[in-house]
């Protein structure tokens, strides 16, 4: 779950990347709009987190700029201008949330899980395959009928795989998922956590194509 | 409120009382103009009837028995005449004659008081030399016959008076109608309509007014626009620091697991949060200067030592930079000054060196020149910072306004705190780059 903050003052952009963290979400934070427009052309990212006044390049700019490539990652604007016409412009241009300063962290939060959500073509906040329940608000997992608790990057990893339940994920796709820039990347760390995660589950709940990646299957039958 | 009472009352008594007055003076006129051709046309009757008593008087008098003669008009009883022979004995006189001789024996006309009445006399004596005859009138006829004229003349006037009032009222009526139609247009408005009045159909004396007044309206329209334009700003403006002092506070809240990470996450939230509070405690300095920078720009008039001003601010700052290694140099004639005000010109001096300071790399320096040239005094703050691009020299000292790549950490009001004090004091500000393409020249010329 990794998110673009994308905000010129600096001791917001430094609290939304705090607060995102505390969700356990990998977080990257740029400050201006062209270098925004270059992230979002060679990363890819869960969501983006927009201020509409940046230096360089407007928000409005910076999305109307990701949509004309036909990138749908889940934008949420942020920011000071609350009149009903500038919420209009910035959902029309292609935004899919809107919030205004001053928020609430929990509330960002939970908007970027609903976004997320959405955009994986779920309605329910619950995550469920076979018998394993992942519940993105409260960080917590089900698994029959119990409560597992799992360390950040492993609950992220399980996050990811189960957001794409039946697609195979790289390992790099993974990883980069996992970690923001300037974060130190582990060796065989995505092997490690699914082997632990495989450990407090069951071994078939994340299958490995040799070359390819893993994969939850949807629908095991167990 | 004061008034100076009704308009119209006053134009109907002033056209009454100019009627009043040229009428009278009309009236005045004729009454001593008649009086003037009485006096002439009856004297010349005078000496006409004493030519004729003189020629009866000669032929028939010996035949006259009575002592006098009768009234034949209404006004006989005021013409009398008199006969004396060798101008001492009375042969003959008119019935309203007094007893005494009516004037000396000198021919001629003479006037005389008799028995409280007053006589003019027209005196003259036979060709023989004697008989004196003298004719008289008494003299209120003449002022009966000029007052009867007057009387005439002003009666028609004290008659058409209220008619006269009654017409003048309504076409000052009429007349001011333009006048009162503006003032049901003013009364009628909206205390927030500031629209232009109409112009059309205003008398041209006061066009002047209405000008005035549609001017003033602009003003205000402009002014309550930038009024609500900055309250707009400044509200978005305060809505991001206090983003930022919430996000960190709730960063703050959440960490706490009491790990060694948690612990260091939250003291970095907290002192963020407080840096937070500070800027925003910064910006609404700054914000409340802007507002007040133009209820005091009304005394701009003081001489002000602009040298003495500068060492002053340049020596609060002093610290701030020293602590960057920053060397402040200050290039001045003594006691350079300019006209203006004084509290303003410390808010811009303390906006422009803040500045520079701010945006100077550590270690280097930054220069502030006051010189004298032509007529103009000019300030001028030289940093080494990164300067501002061209395209965006004109855009700084606009509201919130802040170039690419700057932190965002200033208010984005400093430069538009200074323009303003600037164009206050009539004195112009120009941003271009150091020579060497790097680094800003602030300067400022006063007039």
């Amino acid at each position: 779950m990794r998110i673009l903050v994308i905000e010129d003052d600096a001791l917001l952009g430094d609290a939304i990347q705090a607060g995102l963290k505390q969700a356990s979400y990998a977080v990257d934070w740029i400050k201006d709009g062209v270098s925004a427009d270059l992230a979002l052309g060679t990363e890819t990212y869960t969501a983006v987190v927009l201020d509409l006044g940046l230096p360089r390049l407007s928000g409005l700019e910076v999305l109307r700029r990701l949509r004309s490539l036909n990138n749908p990652t889940p934008v949420l604007i942020l920011t000071a201008m609350d009149s009903v016409d500038d919420r209009i412009k910035g959902l029309d241009t292609g935004a899919d949330d809107y919030l205004i300063k001053p928020f609430d962290m929990g509330e960002l939060a939970a908007r970027l899980r609903a976004l997320v959500r959405r955009a994986n073509g779920q309605s329910e906040p619950v995550l469920r395959v076979a018998d394993v329940e992942l519940i993105p608000a409260s960080h917590r997992v089900m698994f029959r009928e119990q409560f597992i608790e799992l360390p950040a990057k492993e609950f992220a990893v399980l996050h990811t795989l189960m957001l794409n339940a039946g697609k195979v994920l790289s390992r790099s796709k993974i990883e980069e998922q996992l970690y923001a820039w300037g974060e130190e990347v582990e060796s065989n760390a995505v092997e490690v956590y699914v082997h632990h995660l495989r450990r407090k589950f069951y071994p078939e709940l994340i299958e490995t194509i040799r070359g390819v990646g893993y994969l939850i299957p949807l629908n095991r039958n167990i | 409120m004061h008034s100076a009472g009704s308009l119209k009352q006053r134009l109907l008594l002033l056209a009454l009382i100019t009627v009043i007055a040229v009428w009278t003076g009309a009236t005045a006129f004729t009454y001593y103009d008649a009086r003037g051709e009485f006096d002439e046309i009856l004297d010349a009757h005078l000496a006409q009837s004493a030519t004729l008593l003189v020629v009866q008087a000669s032929q028939d008098l010996d035949e006259i028995e009575t002592e006098h003669a009768p009234l034949l008009h209404k006004y006989s009883r005021r013409v009398a005449f008199q006969i004396w022979e060798e101008g001492h004995e009375l042969r003959l006189h008119s019935a309203n004659a007094p007893a005494q001789r009516l004037a000396e024996r000198e021919k001629g006309f003479s006037d005389s008081y008799i028995n409280g009445k007053h006589w003019r006399v027209f005196s003259t004596w036979d060709e023989s030399h004697e008989m004196l005859i003298q004719v008289a009138e008494l003299s209120e006829v003449r002022d009966e016959l000029a007052s009867g004229i007057a009387i005439n003349l002003l009666k028609p006037l004290l008659i058409s008076l209220p008619l006269l009032a009654l017409l003048l009222w309504t076409a000052i009526t009429r007349g001011l109608r333009p006048l009162v139609k503006l003032t049901a247009e003013v009364e009628q408005r909206e205390p927030d309509n500031l629209a232009a009045l109409e112009t059309e159909s205003a008398p041209r004396e006061v066009m002047p007014l209405i000008d005035r007044l549609n001017r003033l309206f602009t003003r205000i329209e402009t002014s309550m626009q930038r009024e609500r334009r900055f309250t707009a700003d400044a509200a978005h403006e305060l809505r991001t620091p206090v983003a930022a002092i919430k996000a960190q506070a709730q960063v703050a809240i959440a960490a706490n697991s009491g790990t060694a990470e948690d612990k260091e996450v939250r003291n970095h939230a907290l002192n963020n949060a407080i840096l937070g509070c500070d800027r925003a405690a910064h910006l609404i300095d700054q914000l409340l200067t802007l507002a007040r920078i133009d209820p005091m720009g009304a005394q701009i008039s003081e001489t002000c030592n602009l040298s003495s001003l500068t060492a002053e601010v340049i020596g609060a700052i002093v610290p701030k930079a020293l602590d960057r290694q920053i060397r402040l140099e200050l290039d001045a004639g003594e006691n350079i000054s300019v006209r203006g005000n004084p509290v303003l010109l410390r808010i811009l001096l303390r906006n422009l060196i803040d500045n520079a300071v701010h945006h100077s790399p550590d270690g280097t320096r930054v220069q502030i020149i006051i010189t004298n040239e032509q007529q103009n005094t000019l300030l001028s703050v030289i940093d080494n910072g990164p300067g501002i691009p061209e395209a965006e020299l004109a855009r700084v000292t606009e509201r919130f306004y802040r170039p690419a790549g700057t932190s965002a950490s200033g208010s984005g009001l400093g430069l538009s705190i200074v323009k303003r004090i600037a164009e206050i004091h009539d004195a112009n500000l120009e941003l271009k780059p150091v020579k060497d393409g790097s680094g800003l020249n602030v300067t400022v010329s006063f007039k």
